[in-house]
């Protein structure tokens, strides 16, 4: 699983913090609150899912307890992935 | 009359009813109105007043309205600022409009590195006390011709003009736009759009001015949170850009759910396509789908279609609202016949002042009482406007209006990039999504994810290419203009 997280890290620092591992990136930072993603980035978050872990997100999931905080989408992804 | 007018009507009509609630809670407007008093009159006690600028760096949320309304009622032009930016865009707004304050959050002062400088002052809305404030004083009525606010839009040269508009602008557009979708007092709204684009913040105008109520969601990120609210609110209207209801069908589960309680959605920022409108229909059988259109230089509004009509005339953006003059004419200001393409003009106490220190840029569109839109149209036998494309080449995406000029200067930036041009692609969520076709200053070719970090560096995230061409050559006209039709 840490390695999981690792990989949903990197995406996000890659991909929606221009590369920089800021500190302020807690694995319980709310990405909505800290502004860190937009309904663009939403879209990209789960192509990279699905591409990545080979999971279908499925409408109904696409709620912020699945994939607000990086805790949230391990949680998820464990749950997707039973 | 102005819109804080109406505004006070509604609130002396409903005092108890809900205006607003976000986040932190629910606002009445007896409350909202006496909120929005106490922060005009503190702005006032510090000098701020008529002739004056306060620019707003807030989300939506109750405490933007107040700001916004708080500045109007102090007499100053309120200037809403996008909360997507860069710092680069947001200090060349406050260098050229030069406001006499700033209201922010924490959140964003410290995003976007602002602190407190000789010409303006930082009310942190958040957490400032210091503009509140209770003293009688009297503030100054408005004059029609007042500056109420100013919007800033992406300006094909890259920059982004501020589109001035007085309380009369405004007056006159929420009057005509709540004739046409018939809005009362017994309407009801989720509003996803951003208020301080002119779509978003017609929805607000409109709403305050009847006493219907707004729930505010401050984006639309997950739309299923948005689909439960207007569920346990039994909401009346809805209002969405393509993308939105792209977003709704393809997305969410919104085709799954009843909605009887919604009376009518509308649709503005780029036509709705057949098919996407039929399923709409379909997963909204009895609610009116109304089709807009207009531009922040209109205060937002120009034309709609009436409900019903958009299966007998699909791809129309309608006719012209109460109280606006349209008309489509070729080179020579003449009316052109239907089925010939020209552009679309209009006339109207909703068209802005002018762009804010830009009167060259104003003189090239405001020509003899007519606002010249830039976008092309036809117009059939009846009237009905059809829009072929924009004469400037902003792209749209999302709720976004964006200059590809812009992004161009960006990439250009870099060393390893000798030639670039940004186009927009057809998508079926954002409408357009951003494609930067890119020629290599030599055999090494481009390193896409250095290219990629460098635009998200200094670019809005809406604002970063979703894909990156790399190409030997872009296709020119003999004056060696690039062709983008043939990148599209």
């Amino acid at each position: 699983m840490s390695q999981v997280r690792e990989q949903i890290r990197e995406f996000i620092v890659e991909n929606f913090l221009m590369g920089e591992d800021s500190d302020d990136l807690k694995d319980d930072s709310s990405f909505l609150e800290e502004g860190i993603i937009d309904s663009t980035g939403v879209l990209e978050l789960v192509e990279f899912l699905e591409d990545t872990f080979e999971i279908k997100v499925d409408d109904e999931e696409l709620i912020p307890e699945n994939l607000d905080s990086i805790n949230n989408l391990c949680t998820y992804l464990e749950k997707k992935r039973k | 009359m102005s819109l804080l007018d109406l505004f006070e009507e509604s609130a002396s009509r409903f005092p108890e009813k809900t205006a607003l609630e976000d986040r932190s809670g629910s606002i009445s407007y007896s409350s909202l109105s006496r909120a929005v008093e106490t922060f005009g009159k503190g702005l006032f006690q510090q000098g701020i007043s008529k002739g004056q600028r306060v620019a707003i760096l807030l989300g939506n949320s109750i405490q933007y309205v107040i700001s916004y309304l708080g500045v109007m009622k102090s007499g100053a032009a309120a200037v809403p600022l996008n909360t997507d930016n860069t710092e680069k865009n947001i200090r060349y707004i406050l260098e050229t409009c030069r406001p006499s304050a700033l209201v922010t959050s924490k959140r964003f002062a410290k995003r976007y590195g602002l602190g407190e400088t000789e010409d303006i002052s930082l009310i942190l809305a958040d957490e400032d006390s210091t503009c509140m404030s209770s003293k009688v004083v009297t503030l100054p009525e408005p004059d029609p011709q007042d500056l109420a606010c100013i919007i800033y839009t992406s300006g094909t040269t890259g920059r982004p003009k501020g589109v001035m508009l007085s309380h009369e602008n405004i007056e006159a557009n929420t009057r005509s736009i709540i004739s046409y979708l018939n809005l009362g007092p017994g309407d009801s709204i989720v509003a996803v759009l951003p208020f301080f684009y002119s779509y978003g913040s017609s929805i607000l105008h409109t709403h305050l001015a009847v006493g219907a109520s707004i729930y505010i969601e401050d984006n639309f990120i997950y739309p299923n949170k948005v689909l439960e609210r207007m569920s346990r609110e039994q909401t009346t209207g809805f209002a969405g850009v393509p993308s939105t209801f792209a977003m709704l069908l393809y997305r969410s589960n919104f085709s799954k759910l009843d909605w009887p309680h919604l009376r009518y959605v509308t649709q503005a920022g780029g036509a709705m396509a057949p098919a996407t409108a039929r399923q709409l229909k379909e997963v909204l059988p009895k609610t009116e789908l109304f089709i807009m259109y207009g531009q922040t230089e209109a205060t937002a509004r120009l034309s709609y279609l009436e409900p019903g009509m958009f299966l007998e005339k699909p791809g129309s953006v309608g006719k012209a609202i109460p109280g606006v003059e349209l008309r489509v004419v070729d080179k020579d200001g003449k009316e052109v016949m239907p089925g010939e393409t020209g552009e679309i003009i209009a006339r109207g106490k909703n068209i802005m002042l002018g762009y804010w220190g830009q009167p060259e840029e104003t003189a090239k569109i405001l020509r003899d009482g007519w606002l010249h839109t830039g976008d092309l149209a036809t117009v059939d036998h009846e009237g009905f406007i059809y829009i072929k494309s924009r004469k400037s080449e902003l792209i749209k995406s999302g709720a976004h209006r964006i200059s590809p000029r812009e992004i161009e200067d960006v990439i250009l930036e870099l060393d390893s990039v000798s030639e670039v041009a940004v186009v927009g692609q057809p998508d079926r969520i954002l409408g357009e999504r951003i494609v930067a076709f890119v020629v290599p200053r030599d055999n090494a070719g481009i390193d896409k994810k250095e290219l990629l970090r460098h635009c998200r560096k200094n670019l809005a995230s809406f604002k970063v290419p979703h894909k990156i061409e790399e190409t030997d050559g872009l296709p020119k006209t003999s004056s060696g203009k690039i062709k983008k039709y043939l990148l599209k």
